[in-house]
């Protein structure tokens, strides 16, 4: 007993103890960012230590350790998450000329930056839709009577779902959301449920018309990743980039802070600049189907094959998620989107 | 009589040290209760209608999972224990194993089976190309999110009724046949009364562990009790309602345990009384035979198998995803958490129990009793609330504690403890009364120390038991996900952690790998033990 628990101390003491390196919360689980770690090491020596989770639990952790966190980064999916977390103090504002000439300045602001960005896009079956009939599709456009019974979209809890009804908060405000939500809804082909995928796969099904869903799913079924079944359900399934006639397509980033308390400030800093390189872009674009946050950065064949007519909605800043999520989920509850 | 000298220098020693333990294991309820009472001085964002509705779903799905565990449990250890039919022996055992499967791979497995273009198409596709994609099975979220906890739950109330079966009706059933009771007024009147209790504690396992389930009604997109708490928390920032909602939990389930507890003690009285005959089964023919065997070998094959071969499938059909995998590690850890964690809980479990016994303190009993409740907090407000609880101390005392607790192995066993504490602690309560208290006395009268009455008295006679308990635990930490999630140091992880990481990215065949070692661990360890589950 004594044995185990000096064992445990000495383990513990002995993990924190090593200095050339940084401390990551991440709430992204791609293998391929854990492959951006190991590169970094193997160019800077400076090692990436790692805790994956929620964010709300991870939040919470670097709350209670306050001063004593260990953590010097804190990398978050979804730009409403960015936002909660900065709102309660987590990040501290870093200078860096670098970050600030890469990353457009509608996805980073002075405590967080965007890394990756995917977009919230529509998918449908040509077999049943016309291609030419949708071409001018808004996401505005999905509550009207003729898609009845025709959207497959995952649960309100979602917080893609949350962050793009927030756009349309920020864009129409919350009466004309309020009542367009009324009729998407309605429009549900039946009650959600699964994820992204799971709607594209209804799609392809002929289950439902239209699917919403993030453009990495598509592109991770197209590339046979998922299975030959998966490869040949997506081939059915046709994407469509809403609202490219006004202010573009919706879509959420990735993105990563310094923490307030962070010990290695400067090997941090070193990993954002890292992030944003031509080197790390390509890796992350390659693997994980995300859109470089960088500007013409390659992309894989796939994502550059389905984004032909990308044009993304550069006008909504992507913090506003944050500031209109709960409102939006309480709104999605309200209209009965479970 | 051997009388307690409260005032010697040892007894208040181990007075304290169960008084310290005891009241460590309660301080994530306070905690809880704590942090509850603000809520009065703070908005909820909690709507009633939303609790009402998660109320509803909670108890629909309670509803279903106990008749349908019933069913799966009671049935096969019924045909098991009177009849004799071809592999009746090996189902056995084999029904054990459906223990082995968390709820949320039977979900994982079961949804990407029969999804859209899934396991169940690609198959059909491979001997008839031309198949289409009609085979959905269009089962609802609820449907789904019943029959995962079904499969993976009825294994608790299968070992209790079999352990009643066969230990305790032979004397009875003998009688009865002696007395020409016919086959239905046997069941009517002895088979299902004398069950009863144990079967009801089954029932309350199964009913605890559904209301506390996480991951396969969030998996499936359930508004439960406990979806209930992680939503209000994570969307709406909410804790405080969190800790109110899993306070209505936690209220579901103390009156489980209280229930328990009552029928346990029941229990006792049957068990004490004889010491039963073994039944002896009659043997099934033809198409009687054929039917048992079906019954037996769906459940089993549905419970444990279809998930298993599932996973297989991906691991093979995905074995790139091999490679991502330090499995030397992932075991050493696994073996690492096991080991520590059940080496404290069963120390602190016996001091408990022995200082309990020593002293027959009321006050240290209630407290004991009450040092169970962690099993009924869910995981993640568990691990919030190590986080808190060292927080506050680090600041009251202003010594650095946090890194110490926080995010380190250390901060973990504790969450594990306070979690699991009550099943070591039962678990020794439970055996340890059943040692008279007249051997402790003439012990001490032959002049034992209190060290030495629990080394050469106690421990041997618990010993056996204490292996169990060891595996009962060790199942629990390896297929714990929340609290191994928040309270984990850097670059720490288990089955379970990888499993989930690549679940919640949509990998779900890359998750296969990992909770096929999971479910390889807790077959490995159920199967070791396979005697003591029967005949405990």
């Amino acid at each position: 007993m004594f044995f185990i628990i000096s064992f445990v101390l000495f383990f513990s003491i002995f993990q924190s103890s090593l200095s050339n390196e940084i401390n990551l919360y991440t709430t992204r689980h791609y293998e391929a960012d854990y492959e951006i770690y190991r590169k970094f090491q193997n160019i800077t020596g400076i090692k990436v230590n790692v805790v994956s989770g929620k964010s709300k639990p991870l939040e919470k952790r670097i709350i209670e350790e306050g001063k004593n966190c260990k953590g010097d980064l804190f990398f978050l999916a979804d730009a409403g998450r960015l936002y909660s977390a900065e709102k309660k103090n987590l990040f501290q504002k870093i200078k860096s000329s670098l970050l600030n000439e890469k990353i457009p300045t509608h996805l980073r602001n002075d405590y967080w930056y965007g890394i990756t960005k995917r977009a919230r896009i529509i998918f449908y079956n040509p077999e049943y839709i016309n291609s030419e009939k949708i071409k001018n599709l808004n996401y505005e456009d999905l509550g009207n009577k003729e898609w009845n019974d025709s959207i497959a979209i995952r649960q309100s809890n979602n917080v893609y779902n949350q962050s793009l009804v927030a756009s349309l908060i920020y864009n129409l405000g919350e009466k004309k959301t309020s009542e367009w939500l009324e009729n998407f809804v309605n429009n549900f082909y039946k009650t959600p449920m699964g994820n992204d995928r799971a709607q594209i796969l209804a799609v392809a099904a002929g289950e439902a018309k239209l699917a919403i869903a993030n453009t990495y799913y598509y592109a991770l079924m197209l590339s046979g990743k998922k299975g030959k079944s998966q490869q040949e359900a997506a081939k059915k399934v046709k994407p469509l980039f809403p609202n490219k006639n006004n202010r573009g397509t919706h879509i959420n980033i990735s993105g990563i802070g310094v923490l307030k308390h962070s010990p290695n400030k400067i090997n941090a800093i070193k990993f954002l600049e890292f992030l944003v390189s031509e080197e790390a872009q390509i890796h992350l674009s390659k693997n994980s189907f995300e859109y470089p946050i960088v500007e013409n950065i390659e992309i894989p064949e796939i994502l550059k094959l389905i984004s032909k007519e990308f044009k993304e909605d550069k006008d909504t800043p992507v913090e506003i998620y944050g500031k209109f999520q709960t409102r939006s989920f309480n709104l999605m509850l309200e209209k009965k989107w479970n | 009589m051997f009388k307690i000298n409260y005032y010697s220098k040892d007894n208040l020693l181990i007075f304290f040290l169960v008084l310290a333990i005891s009241a460590m294991a309660i301080t994530p309820l306070f905690s809880i209760i704590i942090s509850l009472l603000k809520i009065f001085f703070l908005n909820s964002s909690l709507d009633g209608k939303f609790l009402f509705e998660y109320i509803r779903n909670s108890f629909d799905i309670l509803f279903f999972v106990i008749i349908l565990t019933s069913i799966f449990g009671i049935i096969p250890s019924f045909l098991i224990s009177f009849f004799s039919f071809w592999g009746v022996n090996f189902f056995k055992y084999a029904l054990i194993l459906s223990l082995a499967i968390p709820p949320y791979i039977f979900g994982y497995s079961l949804s990407s089976f029969f999804e859209n273009y899934g396991t169940a198409y690609s198959l059909l596709k491979f001997f008839s190309p031309n198949i289409g994609n009609n085979l959905t099975l269009n089962l609802s979220a609820k449907t789904m999110t019943i029959i995962s906890l079904s499969f993976s739950l009825f294994g608790y109330i299968y070992l209790l009724s079999m352990t009643t079966f066969n230990n305790q009706l032979g004397n009875y059933i003998e009688m009865s046949k002696t007395l020409g009771i016919s086959k239905f007024r046997m069941i009517k009147s002895i088979i299902l009364p004398l069950s009863r209790p144990a079967i009801f504690i089954g029932i309350s396992l199964v009913a605890m562990e559904t209301l506390s389930d996480f991951g396969t009604a969030s998996f499936f997109g359930i508004s439960t009790l406990t979806t209930g708490i992680y939503n209000s928390w994570f969307i709406f920032d909410d804790i405080q309602t969190s800790n109110l909602l899993s306070i209505v939990l936690l209220g579901f389930i103390l009156f489980l345990f209280y229930v328990e507890n009552k029928f346990q003690k029941k229990k006792k009285f049957h068990d004490s009384s004889y010491k039963s005959k073994k039944i002896k089964p009659k043997e099934l023919k033809g198409f009687y035979n054929f039917l048992a065997f079906f019954v037996c070998f769906l459940i089993f094959f549905i419970s444990f198998i279809f998930p298993l071969l599932q996973m297989i499938y991906w691991s093979i059909i995905h074995s790139n995803y091999f490679y991502n995998f330090d499995l030397l590690a992932l075991n050493l850890n696994t073996l690492f958490l096991i080991l520590t964690t059940s080496s404290i809980l069963l120390t602190f479990a016996f001091l408990c129990n022995f200082g309990n016994r020593l002293l027959k303190n009321n006050f240290l009993n209630i407290i004991s009793n009450l040092s169970i409740s962690g099993y009924a907090i869910p995981g993640i407000l568990i691990s919030i609330a190590v986080i808190t609880i060292f927080s506050t101390i680090s600041d009251l005392l202003n010594i650095e504690l946090k890194s110490v607790f926080i995010g380190s192995f250390i901060g973990l066993v504790f969450g594990y403890f306070f979690r699991f504490y009550s099943i070591a602690f039962n678990g020794i309560k439970s055996n340890y009364l059943k040692i008279n208290y007249q051997i402790d006395e003439s012990g001490y009268l032959l002049g034992l120390s209190k060290v030495k009455m629990f080394l050469k008295v106690h421990f041997p006679i618990l010993k056996r038991n204490t292996f169990f308990i060891f595996i009962l635990i060790s199942l629990e930490i390896i297929k714990e996900l929340p609290i191994t999630l928040i309270l984990r140091p850097f670059n720490f992880e288990t089955f379970s952690t990888k499993a989930f990481e690549y679940a919640s990215q949509d990998l779900i065949e890359a998750a296969a790998l990992p909770s096929l070692f999971l479910v390889l661990w807790t077959t490995i360890l159920i199967l070791f033990s396979s005697k003591y589950f029967l005949k405990k």
